[in-house]
């Protein structure tokens, strides 16, 4: 029943569109990039997906984080703008289960998001590399690889939009955070590990490196600990209150 | 017997008491006026029953449950409209309704009886935002009175209405319990409103509680303390000042 309120409150507030223009404005720079340059790529040695996803998918990532952010603050928002929050707080209903609500429409824009942009270098690699093989489950591995390790990402933002009641604040720590994190050199996995930063990795590096088991454990066990902070921070907002 | 007992509820804000062991007895089935100048506390104590606010002091009862164990339950029995309209501005009146409704598990028929109630049926799928302040107070009245609940926390419903719009709503508020069978908490700083459809009255003066009972009471105990009781407005106004005095006096 959350996600169904949750997706009704969404109503006219523009998030689907934004989701919508955001995964085709980043699905339309690997065939930018593919137009105006191919010839850099094509002759290159090793798997063309792999190719295709090293030289684009650091743009596409920042967008999806970007993406990520606005739908947070749009998400808070529509709760805020006109003291909807206060009416949720005096109807029988958990805090926790609207934002449980709200990471499980996140996390499936995200992953809708992904999937477009996946499908898009694919068709990419199809076109641009005649040698290129299409496997499904490698199509698969790489859309549930992008999409877990962007998950800390999702809810820490989503945790920052809920504490700030005026958007623009949240907003504005989002796209700091997103540029902090873009300078962070990426062969430093520790750092690589944290939100924000972790959704520039791709499947293709990482598991070159033998640290897909790493990225994937670790980001699942930040998204735990995120969600419980959240449930935590939630107890003592009310008591504090 | 009473439906909402509070037994020194007291909230402090830093070095500031916006509630000072207040003891309340509400009826059940009755129209309890809460009266008060601004900043008397009246939000600040419905804001406490509604968990909203945590008391630094004191216990409440609300059909004999306690906060906050029975949280969720106290709030299944309670409609309310705390200080101004709250809404999702991109949702229509009736979506914003539903939202309630599918929260509260009503049937769906409830939507279009609460919207003809407050006479908001007209203009049901206009945006919430685009309302007039008089239509969006409508707004949160309809939220508060969604599933008839056996108890109703109204905090200055009236305003921004104009003096149609508060007749209408003063003679809803009074109707309700006979209507509904619910017990209806409503605050204002207007006596000569809450005369009009209140049947006990609590007046409160910088968190306290300088009068609780009848209509009938309250002219006794003006009369006894040598107010004027030709208007109730003037008793009110008496009782405010004489405090105040007191606290002047105090310092």
């Amino acid at each position: 029943m959350t996600l169904s309120l949750e997706t009704q409150k969404l109503k006219r507030s523009g998030y689907i569109p934004t989701f919508l223009f955001g995964s085709l404005i980043a699905s339309a720079f690997p065939i930018a990039n593919m137009l105006v340059r191919s010839e850099n790529f094509v002759n290159l040695p090793g798997d063309p997906f792999a190719i295709l996803t090293n030289t684009n998918w650091q743009m596409i990532a920042m967008l999806n984080t970007l993406i990520v952010i606005c739908g947070a603050c749009m998400m808070y928002h529509a709760e805020y703008a006109d003291n909807a929050s206060q009416k949720m707080d005096v109807l029988p209903i958990k805090g926790s289960s609207i934002f449980f609500g709200k990471l499980a429409i996140s996390a499936t824009a995200l992953t809708a998001m992904i999937i477009i942009e996946t499908v898009v270098m694919t068709w990419c690699a199809c076109h641009w590399f005649p040698s290129f093989q299409f496997s499904g489950t490698e199509f698969l591995k790489s859309i549930g690889f992008q999409v877990i390790v962007t998950l800390p990402t999702v809810i820490v933002m989503l945790i920052i939009a809920s504490t700030c009641k005026n958007m623009w604040v949240s907003l504005g720590i989002g796209v700091i955070l997103v540029f902090t994190f873009s300078i962070i050199p990426q062969d430093n996995t520790i750092l690589n590990l944290f939100p924000f930063s972790s959704p520039y990795q791709t499947l293709c590096t990482v598991s070159g490196n033998g640290k897909t088991g790493i990225f994937l454990s670790v980001c699942l066990i930040e998204t735990v600990i995120f969600a419980l902070t959240q449930i935590i921070f939630q107890k003592i907002r009310r008591r504090s209150e | 017997m009473n439906i909402i007992e509070t037994q020194n509820l007291t909230k402090i804000y830093g070095d500031f008491t916006a509630v000072s062991n207040l003891n309340l007895h509400i009826r059940k089935e009755s129209v309890y006026g809460f009266l008060g100048p601004n900043g008397a506390g009246k939000s600040t104590t419905m804001k406490m029953m509604l968990g909203l606010t945590k008391p630094t002091q004191g216990t409440f009862q609300i059909d004999g449950k306690t906060y906050p164990a029975d949280r969720v339950q106290i709030l299944k029995e309670i409609g309310s409209f705390i200080e101004s309209p709250a809404f999702y501005g991109n949702l229509t009146g009736e979506e914003n309704l539903e939202i309630i409704r599918k929260i509260l598990g009503l049937p769906k028929d409830s939507v279009n009886q609460v919207l003809e109630t407050v006479d908001l049926a007209p203009f049901k799928k206009r945006l919430a935002k685009k309302y007039s302040l008089g239509m969006k107070q409508r707004l949160g009245l309809a939220g508060a009175l969604l599933g008839k609940p056996p108890i109703l926390i109204l905090d200055e419903p009236t305003n921004g209405l104009d003096p149609v719009g508060i007749h209408e709503i003063r003679t809803l508020i009074k109707s309700l319990p006979e209507q509904y069978n619910c017990t209806v908490l409503v605050s204002s700083h207007l006596l000569s409103e809450v005369e009009l459809m209140a049947d006990d009255v609590g007046i409160l003066n910088h968190g306290h509680l300088l009068f609780e009972g009848s209509m009938a009471q309250l002219r006794q105990k003006a009369e006894e303390e040598g107010f004027s009781t030709d208007n109730l407005e003037d008793i009110f106004l008496s009782m405010i000042d004489e405090d105040n005095r007191k606290r002047g006096a105090v310092k």
